[in-house]
């Protein structure tokens, strides 16, 4: 067909892209990845700004490690505790799954409120970043979810009289209080049902909606870019710099849209 | 007004948007090193605590006992026990300890919903009440303040939550006598030996008596309760099942205790009619 000759080292090099050519073709996915990794951040980010990005790597351990646990669990009260024993003393290895998701979620909650802290100091949830801080107040609430509901997996006496107290408290609130309790334990006092319920809560509905709402976050954090430090002298959206002066911008007498050249 | 605040935050934006195309940095390589830099530490951190956590458990590492971290797994869940001392994970600390400042039945549920709430909707709005443009710090006091407080406040609830230390049974028996003088049950030796089993069955987890105890929700302050006159064969069945009597009653049922010692509470509970202090 093709009346050009194509030498050995562009035959393996066309073999190899092929499927990324494939794909490209079908899905755009690899112009979407090109555009999210060599899109530009301004040039004064620094390692505050890192806060995020672990609090998603903790994110990520956390459905890492519970993904394993999950599959040695048994959610019921007569077994729950003897394979939280087996996992710990017996399987390979075990001991370090569990005590990662354990202090993992320890991690995740500091890294998600210093990672506010951080938005906060910057004043980073200001126009147009509003939405963006209320996703974040949501993935902060159902990340504390976790915490609760995760609580009471191991079914020892810490983990239930802890439970006792904390769906005791929600049952005091008024209106919704009381539904609430009685949907979490699964009837009007602890029992077996609410085990397997806060299990079911645990491993499939807050992390499916973290992880929608991680999407989004990450959506909006592409599509406005992050901020410059408030403090920083060449911070984006100042205008542009000569000679380490800002020319344009708030001082400038053009308000709209004039940029003058360096 | 409002609206030159609009224009002008969004010709801020735009400008925002024209300086990172023209000076900005690509977020691969540069802020990529960073995050994955950060991300390596994170995940060190973690294997680290799990580390610790298993290898600073004493003897062969697998025990309840406790090591520096807690231990790894406590005695399995029993529900029928009379000692009990419910503690969350740290980071509930705070609203653990809220609870427990807001002692008085009406007012607890200020403390376990009340502040939250109200603490959440502010959180929620602060985009909404901070309109201002200025980012800068030494610009903005109120910020600066309003985060200090916050750090603070919650410092010190969740300190005084990991601190805070359950009445132990021994200390309570000791109250005894006096308990006996103000509720006027001196000569009772039935409610005397009730006393005791009350001190030291947990009873004080949840209720209140004579100002000591604790504040479960719901779980009512007994200091009157032989008051309300409502019989020793009442308190008995109560006590053996508390949901029989009070539909939806989360007090545990304590039937475990004997008829022996059931009713020598029943007599302590109807010989307290209240303090006459
Ligand atoms: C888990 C917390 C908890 C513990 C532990 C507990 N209670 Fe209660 N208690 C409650 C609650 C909640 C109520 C209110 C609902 C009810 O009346 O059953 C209550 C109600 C009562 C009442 C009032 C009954 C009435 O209708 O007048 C008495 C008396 C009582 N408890 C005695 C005791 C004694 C004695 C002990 C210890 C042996 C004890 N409680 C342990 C939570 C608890
Ligand atoms: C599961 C939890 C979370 C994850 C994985 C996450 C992830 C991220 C990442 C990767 C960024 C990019 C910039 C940076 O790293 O700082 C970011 C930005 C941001 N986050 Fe989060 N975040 C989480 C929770 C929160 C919370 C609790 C809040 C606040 C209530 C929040 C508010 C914001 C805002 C407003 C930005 C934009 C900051 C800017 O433009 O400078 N996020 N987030």
């Amino acid at each position: 067909m093709a009346a050009t000759k194509l030498t050995r080292s562009q035959q393996i090099q066309q073999t190899i892209l092929y499927p990324i050519d494939w794909l490209e073709e079908r899905s755009g996915i690899v112009g979407g990845i090109k555009y999210f990794l060599f899109r530009k951040v301004p040039g004064d980010t620094n390692w505050f700004q890192t806060l995020g990005a672990a609090t998603l790597t903790a994110f990520i351990v956390q459905a890492l490690t519970g993904t394993i646990l999950a599959m040695y669990y048994k959610p019921d009260p007569n077994g729950a505790y003897s394979s939280i024993q087996h996992i710990t003393n017996d399987l390979f290895a075990g001991w370090l799954v569990r005590g990662m998701h354990r202090w993992g979620a320890s991690v995740f909650i500091i890294l998600m409120f210093m990672h506010m802290g951080r938005v906060f100091l910057f004043g980073a949830y200001k126009y147009p970043r509003e939405l963006n801080w209320i996703i974040g107040v949501l993935l902060l609430t159902m990340g504390l979810g976790e915490g609760f509901t995760g609580y009471l997996l191991p079914w020892d006496q810490t983990s239930y009289w802890a439970t006792v107290v904390g769906i005791n408290i929600n049952g005091t609130a008024p209106f919704l209080g009381p539904f609430l309790a009685q949907f979490l334990q699964g009837g009007t006092y602890i029992n077996a049902d609410t085990l397997s319920r806060f299990y079911a809560i645990h491993m499939l509905l807050i992390p499916g909606a973290i992880f929608a709402l991680i999407g989004l976050h990450l959506y909006l954090v592409v599509r406005l870019g992050v901020t410059s430090p408030p403090w920083s002298k060449e911070a984006a959206g100042k205008g542009p710099i000569t000679n380490g002066k800002v020319t344009t911008g708030r001082r400038g007498l053009s308000r709209f849209g004039t940029r003058g050249r360096r | 007004m409002a609206s030159d605040r609009i224009v002008e935050r969004r010709r801020v934006f735009q400008q925002y948007k024209a300086d990172v195309k023209e000076r900005g940095k690509p977020f691969y390589p540069y802020a990529m090193f960073h995050d994955t830099i950060m991300s390596l530490v994170v995940v060190a951190v973690i294997i680290g605590l799990a580390i610790v956590w298993k290898y600073s458990t004493p003897g062969s590492h697998t025990g309840t006992e406790a090591g520096w971290l807690g231990k790894l797994l406590d005695a399995p869940a029993d529900p029928g026990t009379i000692n009990f001392v419910p503690r969350p994970d740290w980071y509930f600390y705070f609203l653990f300890y809220l609870l427990r400042i807001f002692k008085w039945p009406e007012t607890v549920i200020l403390g376990t919903i009340g502040i939250p709430t109200i603490c959440l909707v502010l959180l929620l709005a602060i985009p909404f009440i901070d309109l201002r443009a200025e980012r800068r710090l030494s610009r903005r006091p109120v910020a600066i303040i309003a985060s200090i407080l916050v750090v603070l406040s919650m410092g010190v609830l969740t300190y005084k939550g990991a601190t805070a230390k359950e009445a132990l049974g021994s200390e309570l028996v000791a109250k005894i006598p006096s308990w006996a003088a103000s509720e006027g049950f001196t000569g009772n030796q039935k409610a005397i030996a009730g006393a005791k089993l009350f001190a030291v069955s947990g009873c004080l987890n949840c209720h209140t008596y004579n100002g000591v105890g604790g504040a479960f929700p719901g779980a009512p302050n007994l200091t009157a309760e032989g008051a309300k006159n409502k019989g020793i064969a009442f308190q008995i069945d109560h006590l053996k099942c508390p949901a029989c009597k009070t539909p939806g009653s989360p007090m545990p049922s304590f039937q475990g205790l004997g008829q022996q010692n059931l009713t020598a509470l029943a007599n302590f509970l109807e010989a307290s009619k209240g303090s006459k202090k």
